[in-house]
């Protein structure tokens, strides 16, 4: 592989805001974190979320 | 939320190379992670306040993520469950079906959906079991797309890998799906999530292109 194209993509990615920004950083990853936490703690409860069932309902049609 | 479950080698210990994610590849995950956690279940309010905290860069995209940022500072999970529920679930339907068959063909279950779960047998990916939802919901191939950024799925893949999901399973949509979020009437937290969502497929796209 060439090594201009991904140092291309790479400069391309930072200058559209895939950079630094540590604050964006944490928040996302913290909060994605905490979603698979609660899914774990929910998991022996877990069978439909509210818009399976709707889908469900949707599909009878 | 991590709907998916990696079925080709069993309890992957996954994370062993993230050292070697570049970080714009880790951000682009967790923007990937931060849009499918927001669209897979209404937010807590401890998950509310952490992306209040969110500070974008003086960009399109930096300038989207600090609107949401701020919408969600100044809002309730109440409120938010409220608009949750009318924008996706509703009385007889929510204002949006956010699934890539029903954006694709007009209809839910059709061939994407076939399309996906093959591609998905594929990979090693499926559903955690008692997740009785259609995996093209547009959490789900977020967070795949997530997963395959970061090795959730036994390792990393490639950014040609990459870009064949992309290309068939949320290109082929999602834009279309996060202008509709932008400008569905029910919107308020999700108005500026949609553009987060739209511009960050544009830039997804772009860097594609150039790999």
């Amino acid at each position: 592989m060439p090594d201009k194209p991904t140092t291309d993509r790479r400069s391309f990615l930072k200058l559209a805001g895939m950079s630094t920004a540590g604050a964006v950083t944490v928040a996302a990853g913290t909060v994605a974190a905490d979603a698979r936490e609660s899914l774990q703690k929910e998991e022996s409860g877990y069978s439909e979320t509210e818009h399976v069932k709707k889908v469900y309902e949707l599909a009878r049609f | 939320m991590q709907a998916f479950e990696n079925t080709a080698s069993p309890a992957s210990e996954n994370f062993a190379g993230e050292e070697l994610v570049s970080e714009e590849d880790r951000l682009r995950a967790q923007i990937y992670r931060l849009i499918a956690v927001f669209l897979s279940c209404p937010p807590t309010q401890k998950n509310l306040k952490k992306v209040s905290g969110i500070k974008g860069d003086d960009g399109e995209f930096g300038r989207a993520l600090n609107s949401f940022a701020k919408i969600a500072g100044n809002t309730n999970e109440k409120a938010v469950d409220t608009e949750f529920h009318d924008l996706f679930i509703g009385v007889t339907r929510g204002e949006l079906l956010p699934f890539g068959s029903y954006y694709q063909t007009g209809f839910l279950h059709e061939k994407p959906l076939a399309r996906l779960r093959t591609d998905m047998a594929e990979m090693g990916i499926e559903r955690v079991e008692g997740l009785k939802e259609p995996e093209d919901h547009i959490a789900s191939v977020l967070e795949i797309m997530a997963g395959l950024i970061e090795g959730t799925y036994d390792r990393r893949a490639s950014l040609a890998e990459q870009k064949v999901f992309f290309d068939r399973h949320v290109n082929s949509w999602a834009s279309q799906f996060f202008t509709d979020l932008e400008n569905a009437g029910n919107s308020v937290l999700y108005s500026p999530l949609g553009s987060v969502g739209r511009l960050f497929m544009d830039i997804e796209r772009e860097a594609f292109d150039m790999s």
